[in-house]
């Protein structure tokens, strides 16, 4: 015990040594951006389409000149959706890599660094959309990568609303809500506005995050009889949810959120998907825009045989949004610097991959419109587009 | 170099050091500790920082399984009530950590008792199956006491201040750990000269005919998971304090394996065998995350696959030293020891 | 009243079909821990496993059913044999915690070699069974969950009578009691290990195709529906075969019954909590499970 004492230090300290002594593999002018994924978590399989997209897209802007004559460089962390491993890359980031961006992932993650970035002041573009990130009085380096649940779920309620014709009562909803921290976002925002525009919110249902069996929560929301339902969860829960409600006979419309709903449901749901909506925050691989060519025709050269979904593009689309800021930045390059040049973004085209981007310094929102897509036949059919005012009174709800 | 010892006194048996060179390493040891958050890179830091709360932890569940033999899978739980309780404690109450963080200890391993209440009628496997429970009940509480825990928000940890001095860098949390950890060593280290010590690796070896003996297994057996917790509750405050927001997410079943990992590998019923597990299983991620990194700045569309060699490497690190040495680093480190105590000898 | 008799009706009866399913991942379990002692903690990549290759040999493949059905349980039994040979062999006689941590450990492994093999998309499984709802009555169930349920009861009645009657179910019987007697009466332990690992697998992988087919699709989460089978091996006993099986039933009734009930009341998240309350109860007055065999230790 005693002399292990010593050696046991000196191995310690070696390896701290090491640690210090670790090549800065820093390429003269090169910007790097951190890149935060799950490739082995829960989510993993969002994750791998979403790094695969930020790679790629990395490539592409590095083929085309990169910014401002300096090429990108992505520093990648897997942290299989656990935030200690977040945070321990996050200071990597920070300390090591001086990264001038962090391409966040999802809630976790997010959560865990909100103290850490403001401080450090590193703008963190995320895959989290929760309203509670929009506020920059209170999250001030925080941007959400596409519109924000709450918005989201007062679109669907919106939608509820514009389309109720019966005037002998009114409309009557209720919420199936993954009992983590990304299923509950939205849901007190949904309360409170349901209330606001005189929508009946009759039920309110948890699923667990790993869903097999949803007939006992169905059974229970089958009492209150509402006629639209609002799902958020996963894209791999939501078929169990449709599939046993099919089974039970359930009357009632789902809409789905941006990330409970893509090009995978119908095929995973089978006929329980038919008449299913959802809501969009980024185009659908194939979708007629613009950027769809180019993102198309780069991934054919690349990797021809991987098939893509919704969140490639969304892959894509952060890292355009991000390179778009680093340009405007020029050359006053800090972290600073980067949240100066997002909130100056106004209508930022994507290419069509979403809605136009806009952040200002008093609303971190990027938008507040979406498109609402319906199955029918197991295609997704674009149905309409709603937009909702940017009520200063919502943010960071 | 000794060559075996001449004692005369019991006194001298039970020391913990035979010699004055070991003290005077420690010494050096603890003095160099001290002045490494001020060369090191905050990232560095973190990493020690996370070894130093991985040990107090791993000893906690070492007096458990390794010297008591009780199995137990909810380790995570009782980091997470140490954590939470601090969080609380200072949060709503306004203690300043020094007192919080004993404090919440206190409770968790009143916690631990409840906990351990099942051990006085189960072994073994139910044992273990039955502390599962306790980690997922412990983690449903959590995620649905809102009011208290902030759900799955998240909770927000006041920074500690120490007479004025904000310790809100991982420099300045370094000093407040392992001014932990050390004392938390030397106190297991001593327990297993006393007498509790001494009845909970009876349990360990036999607990039927230890009771035949008149060791209490109730008494010991509640103790054992009373102390343990107490160690859980201590790593579990300090973790709160160093990654500054607290949630669910945490505090998972997979926690609770790589503690069980690293006193497995490290030497179950050593704590130099915690110590050198907790080392091995933070630094395990960290090597293997560096490599993918690097190797995947230079070769980007290989990320994907370094990536989820991760959970393969692991794996077969746990396999490769329970199939090899199933008593852990620690009996390595005996060999190599005692190797070069007895050069040129070969016994 | 007989709305809430056909609510009630409904829980139970899901609540059977759903515990079906977790019967056949605990059956995994029991038969490996009935013939060899050994604590499996991955089940849930066990069943991972099976999903995936059925997926890959029926979509990625395209092979037909009829040469992917065998095509999946042979690579089963082939991962059995190679988990047993290869990682459980060294480790015959070491504590029993030492053994937990290796079936993490090669859980692990397997986790990551199904990740680097095929990713982690979430891939849709083929669709084996119709989707029209069979009515029992004024209860719809699906054909997915009525074939579980008869699987596990054929596989009750086989692996009872095999247990029971047939030479090799009683050697195995044998092993597990005392594995220095059966190998001196002429007990090959090592090919019983063997079998039993192989026919775990092959059970597990059914497991696998069913839970597939009732999520619409493979992920990586359906590991952690693994953790499911503690509350029912505890229940049933974890080498009882007949244990599994109404521990399986049993805790799928007692989740959807609490789901039904008390989700209103504690808002939500109680069934899955649920099991694991009443298997500490359970332990609390019977420490070996309802038909698990009590251990006598002797000093």
């Amino acid at each position: 015990m005693h002399k292990s004492f010593v050696y046991v230090c000196s191995v310690v300290l070696l390896l701290v040594g090491f640690g210090m002594l670790s090549p800065e593999a820093r390429a003269q002018g090169s910007i790097k951006l951190g890149n935060l994924v799950d490739l082995t978590g829960p989510t993993s399989d969002q994750g791998k389409d979403i790094s695969q997209g930020r790679i790629d897209a990395v490539q592409y802007f590095n083929q085309k000149g990169g910014i401002n004559g300096k090429k990108l460089e992505l520093v990648s962390v897997e942290y299989g959706f656990q935030p200690p491993r977040a945070v321990a890359a996050y200071k990597k980031f920070v300390e090591e890599d001086k990264v001038l961006l962090v391409l966040g992932y999802g809630t976790p993650d997010t959560e865990a660094l909100r103290p850490y970035i403001t401080k450090d002041k590193i703008p963190y573009l995320s895959g989290s959309y929760s309203g509670h990130l929009t506020d920059p009085k209170q999250t001030p380096y925080n941007f959400p990568g596409g519109i924000d649940y709450s918005t989201q779920i007062r679109i669907f309620l919106n939608h509820v609303k514009e389309t109720w014709t019966d005037t002998g009562r009114k409309p009557r909803v209720a919420f199936i809500y993954a009992d983590n921290a990304y299923g509950r976002a939205p849901i007190e925002a949904g309360r409170a506005y349901a209330k606001e525009i005189g929508v009946e919110l009759v039920d309110e249902q948890i699923i667990p995050t790993v869903l097999t069996d949803a007939t006992s929560q169905l059974l229970n929301m089958k009492k209150k009889d509402p006629d639209f339902v609002y799902i958020n969860t996963n894209t791999q829960c939501v078929p169990v949810v449709l599939k046993d409600s099919l089974k039970l006979g359930l009357k009632t419309t789902y809409v789905v959120n941006n990330y409970g709903f893509d090009e995978r449901t119908p095929s995973l749901a089978g006929d329980a998907a038919e008449g299913v909506m959802g809501i969009a925050d980024v185009a659908f691989w194939g979708d007629d825009v613009p950027g769809m060519q180019t993102l198309m025709d780069f991934h054919k050269e690349s990797h021809p045989n991987d098939t893509h979904n919704s969140p490639y593009m969304r892959g894509w689309l952060w890292v355009m949004v991000a390179v778009e800021a680093l340009k405007r930045t020029g050359d006053n390059l800090s972290g600073e610097g980067v949240k100066e040049a997002l909130e100056s973004l106004r209508d930022f085209d994507t290419w069509g991959l979403s809605q136009p981007f806009t952040y200002t310094p008093e609303d971190h929102r990027p938008t507040t419109k979406a498109r609402l897509y319906t199955i029918k036949g197991g295609k997704l059919i674009p149905t309409r587009a709603v937009e909702l005012p940017r009520n200063l009174a919502w943010l960071g709800k | 170099m000794t060559c075996g010892g001449f004692r005369v006194r019991y006194r001298d048996d039970e020391r913990i050091f035979d010699t004055h060179l070991p003290v005077a390493g420690l010494l050096v040891l603890i003095g160099a500790l001290s002045v490494v958050p001020f060369i090191a890179s905050t990232y560095w830091l973190d990493v020690l920082n996370r070894i130093g709360i991985a040990i107090i932890g791993a000893i906690g569940l070492n007096i458990l399984i390794g010297f008591t033999g009780q199995i137990s899978i909810g380790h995570a739980a009782f980091l997470a009530v140490g954590a939470y309780t601090t969080a609380v404690l200072e949060a709503h109450l306004g203690l300043p950590f020094y007192l919080a963080i004993p404090a919440a200890a206190l409770v968790t391993a009143v916690f631990g008792l409840l906990f351990g209440l099942p051990s006085l009628r189960l072994k073994g496997l139910y044992l273990a199956i039955a502390t599962l429970a306790a980690h997922f009940i412990t983690t449903y509480v959590i995620i649905h006491w809102e009011g208290m825990t902030g759900g799955v928000l998240g909770l927000l940890v006041p920074t500690p201040t120490l007479f004025g001095l904000a310790l809100d860098s991982d420099a300045r949390i370094f000093y407040v750990i392992f001014a932990c950890v050390i004392p938390a060593t030397f106190f297991a280290k001593n327990l297993f000269r006393t007498k509790v010590g001494r009845a909970f690796i009876a349990i360990r070896d036999r607990d039927v005919a230890a009771q035949v003996i008149g060791v209490s297994l109730f008494k010991y057996k509640l103790l054992a998971f009373s102390i343990s917790s107490f160690y859980a509750g201590i790593a579990g405050g300090l973790m709160a304090h160093h990654s500054r927001i607290l949630f669910s997410d945490a505090f998972t079943l997979l926690v609770a394996i790589d503690y069980l990992a690293m006193i497995i590998i490290g030497g179950m019923g050593s704590i130099l065998g915690s110590i050198f597990g907790a080392i091995f299983m933070t630094l395990l991620p960290e090597i293997l995350k560096l490599t993918a990194t690097s190797l995947s700045g230079v070769y980007p569309q290989s990320f994907g696959l370094i990536a989820s060699s991760r959970d393969v490497i692991f794996g077969l690190a746990i396999i490769t030293f329970l199939i090899f040495e199933p008593e852990g680093l620690a009996r390595i480190w005996m060999r190599i020891r005692t190797y070069w105590q007895l050069w040129p000898y070969a016994y | 009243m007989t709305e809430h008799l056909v609510f009630m009706l409904q829980l139970l009866i899901t609540g059977i079909a759903v515990g079906s399913v977790y019967a056949l991942m605990a059956l995994g379990f029991v038969l490996i821990f009935k013939a060899s002692s050994v604590v499996n903690f991955g089940p849930g990549e066990l069943v991972l496993f099976g999903a995936y290759v059925s997926w890959a040999t029926i979509l990625q493949m395209h092979f037909p059913l009829y040469i992917a059905f065998p095509l999946t349980l042979v690579t089963s039994i082939a991962l059995g044999l190679i988990i047993e040979r290869g990682v459980l062999r060294p480790l015959i006689g070491e504590p029993i915690i030492s053994v937990i941590m290796v079936t993490f450990g090669f859980a692990s492994v397997i986790r990551g070699v199904l990740n680097m093999v095929w990713g982690s998309d979430t891939r849709p499984f083929p669709a084996l069974f119709s989707s029209e709802p069979f009515h029992l009555g004024p209860v719809p169930v699906s054909p997915v969950h009525l074939w579980s349920f008869v699987i596990a009861l054929l596989l009750l009645g086989t692996f009872s009578l095999f247990f029971k009657y047939s030479l090799t179910g009683m050697a195995m019987r044998a092993t597990a009691d005392n594995q220095q007697v059966a190998l001196s009466l002429g007990i090959s332990v090592k090919g019983i290990f063997a079998l039993s690992w192989g026919i775990a697998t092959v059970v597990s992988t059914l497991g696998g195709i069913i839970l597939g087919s009732v999520r619409g699709g493979v992920d990586f989460s359906l590991a952690d529906l693994g953790l499911k089978v503690f509350p029912v091996v505890i229940l049933g006993g974890l080498d009882s075969v007949m244990g599994a099986i109404v521990g399986g039933v049993l805790i799928g009734v007692l989740e959807n019954l609490s789901g039904g009930y008390l989700d209103p009341v504690f808002g939500g998240g109680v069934k899955e909590v649920a099991p694991f309350v009443i298997l500490v109860l359970i332990l609390m007055v019977r420490p070996y499970g309802l038909f698990g065999k009590v251990e006598i230790e002797r000093v």
